[in-house]
């Protein structure tokens, strides 16, 4: 394990402000550090408590620069709006100021998808046990993010909910740990079924709903520098009232979902085309579809112990 | 100018001139080198010029991840934009209508060497202005359209005043298609002979398509870059220029005596003057001392003396956290500038009012 920095939580609240109102706050997230900047007071006490265990990145290379700010609309000149700036540029509208902070998350992989290339990057929740990564790509309405808050409450390492980031020539993923958006009835039962874990705030009106962010356990971000190959890939799908069932994908079809649940496979080309490839050979792949997040551990577990 | 050059200025420009030094820079200077080269677009080119020289490996590992990434992308975009101008002419290969590829793809067609690193969004092409409907119908019936929803405004601006028609894209990709009928607006006051331009038009090498000469490609870059845009970030395009004149200077044989007498016929001497000017002043290119002087229509010293202490302020970005009033000043007046000479004053001034009106009160999208 690499010697962890100070993190977010052993700085006080004024300093913490001080740094995002000022030059920027630096933070590691995975392979990235972000440099985040607002004067907004209310948002950083929440930034505050969800980035407690976030490592600071003061000495080194920030990859992204983003900003809240304050915005007056002409046409709403008494609600108050603020806006996303990726290095100066609003890459989507302005929003009201309530939904900062799902601003930010939304735009710093906004920023992520169009900005990395030197990785492959699927639109993917990651997962580790016993020393291998789990990828569950995204599926329309799987509830990967869902599934994801539940596993790694049990026993799983995050890696990510949204990224799954691949070392195209070596087929090594990367861990970036981020908030974790609920969406809607996600809430409730990730509620229900962890009552021991804090969300953040919940966020009404958003483009997808409401939205509650569940940040990543400690030790995941303190682990954050380990990478890992995958040995499964599971597309999984919540069914209501549906009983257990796990089956294996056949290659081809598990390639072309994989392939097609990317950010930038078009953009690597032959490259990405290898990778997904191989990763598919090395990887064994199921269909999971669920109703509870008892049996889908337990399922899963069991899948992960035979290695 | 050098001795007033603000230090991000510098901090790019050797990086665009000595890539060689790079591997001398610590953290913080690459952060902000990364910041500034991809405001101006020339990410991939600092990364090409790193790559040609094997020196990746020698520079701060997030840094080199950054410049991979950036040039893996322009890599994509050069793709999708020849294969545009592939299906292009071969949707428009039953008609006669003679087709030039301009810019980012026309220069990558000439085998100039940096544009590996060049990023290209757009396919432009141009077509002789009465056979522009003919082109269009062509386009429209194998699968193009037009890109963005436009107003009646904005379909009577292009239509009207501009020197391209409404981009079209295929249904099937993403790559706009922007075509010309020619090289400034026809609202300006350049009057430029397009049938000369098609006349002296030279195939490029193997590949079945059309370009601009050597002489008329340098032209149309700076008519571009002083002419038609508005400056602000535009570094990109005066290091076109530079690359342009170096590489046809080694390669075309009396290059630079064409290139002048060619700039006189075409009546675009003030474009070209600029062009050498600011090309010799930011990048030191080696252009025969005396080629300026007979040029027609240069600019009066007034105008050479403000566009000296304007221009570099808008090619150059802002500074990242401190924008310079100077800089922001400067890039005012010429984004003024760039409409004054686009358009008379009766056309501009409802423009611009109708322009200040949009953003205020902005339409649907």
């Amino acid at each position: 394990m690499g010697t962890v920095g100070v993190t977010v939580g052993q700085i006080p609240f004024g300093q913490f402000f001080s740094s995002l109102s000022n030059q920027g706050l630096r933070v590691k997230m995975g392979p990235f550090n972000v440099q985040i900047g607002m004067t907004c007071a209310m948002l950083a006490e929440r930034l505050y408590r969800l980035y407690a265990n976030y490592e600071l990145a003061e000495c080194d290379l920030a990859e992204f620069h983003v900003q809240i700010g304050p915005v007056r609309l002409l046409k709403k000149p008494f609600s108050p709006h603020a806006r996303f700036l990726l290095d100066g540029r609003s890459p989507f509208p302005p929003f009201p100021t309530g939904q900062a902070l799902a601003a930010l998350e939304w735009g710093i992989n906004l920023a992520i998808a169009a900005r990395i290339n030197h990785l492959l990057l699927f639109h993917s929740a990651v997962v580790e046990r016993n020393g291998h990564a789990v990828l569950f790509p995204a599926w329309p309405g799987s509830g990967k993010t869902t599934l994801c808050t539940a596993l790694v409450h049990r026993g799983y390492r995050l890696f990510s909910d949204e990224f799954g980031l691949m070392d195209p020539h070596h087929g090594i993923f990367f861990p970036i740990p981020r908030l974790m958006p609920l969406k809607n009835e996600s809430i409730r039962a990730i509620r229900d079924y962890l009552p021991e874990v804090m969300l953040g705030p919940e966020i009404l009106n958003t483009h997808k709903g409401t939205i509650a962010h569940v940040p990543p356990p400690k030790e995941s971000i303190a682990r954050s520098s380990e990478t890992a190959k995958a040995g499964w890939i599971v597309f999984p799908r919540w069914v209501s009232g549906a009983a257990l069932r796990l089956e294996p994908l056949p290659d081809a079809e598990a390639f072309l979902l994989l392939a097609s649940n990317s950010f930038n496979y078009e953009v690597l080309g032959e490259k990405s085309f290898q990778a997904a490839a191989g990763l598919i050979k090395s990887c064994r792949c199921y269909k999971l579809t669920y109703s509870d997040f008892d049996s889908a551990i337990d399922a899963m577990n069991a899948l992960t112990d035979d290695i | 100018m050098i001795s007033k050059q603000p230090a991000h200025h510098r901090l790019l420009l050797n990086a665009l001139v000595n890539p060689a030094s790079l591997v001398e820079y610590d953290t913080v200077k690459w952060e902000l080198l990364l910041r500034l080269a991809r405001k101006v677009k020339l990410l991939a080119r600092l990364a090409m010029d790193l790559k040609n020289r094997a020196l990746l490996d020698q520079i701060p590992p997030r840094a080199a991840n950054l410049l991979q990434s950036s040039l893996i992308q322009a890599e994509r975009l050069q793709q999708i934009t020849h294969w545009e101008l592939n299906r292009v002419s071969w949707a428009l290969k039953d008609t006669d209508i003679p087709v030039l590829a301009l810019k980012g793809v026309a220069y990558s067609l000439a085998g100039l060497p940096e544009s590996t690193g060049r990023v290209y969004v757009d396919l432009d092409i141009m077509v002789p202005k009465h056979r522009l409907s003919d082109a269009e119908t062509a386009l429209t019936k194998k699968g193009w359209t037009n890109h963005h929803k436009l107003s009646a405004y904005d379909e009577h601006y292009y239509r009207a005043w501009a020197h391209e028609i409404p981009p079209l894209v295929h249904a099937e990709r993403e790559t706009e298609v922007d075509i010309h009928h020619t090289l400034s607006p026809p609202t300006s006051r350049l009057k430029i002979n397009t049938e000369r331009l098609f006349e002296a038009a030279v195939a490029a090498r193997n590949s079945g398509y059309r370009i601009l000469c050597p002489s008329d490609m340098v032209l149309h870059c700076a008519v571009n870059l002083f002419e038609n845009n508005e400056l602000a970030d535009d570094l990109r395009d005066l290091l076109d220029i530079h690359d342009l004149l170096l590489f046809f200077s080694r390669n075309e044989p009396d290059f630079w005596k064409k290139l002048k007498e060619r700039a006189n016929q075409l009546n675009l001497g003030r474009s070209l003057f600029y062009g050498v000017y600011f090309s010799r002043l930011i990048f030191k290119t080696s252009i025969p001392e005396n080629l300026e002087n007979d040029l027609n229509e240069k600019p009066n010293l007034l105008a050479r003396w403000v566009m000296h202490q304007l221009v570099p302020h808008a090619l150059f970005p802002l500074h990242p956290d401190k924008h310079s009033r100077q800089a922001l000043i400067a890039r005012s007046l010429l984004y003024l500038r760039s409409h004054w000479i686009r358009m008379p004053i009766h056309l501009l001034l409802p423009h611009l009012a109708y322009k200040t009106y949009l953003s205020i009160f902005p339409r649907k999208a």
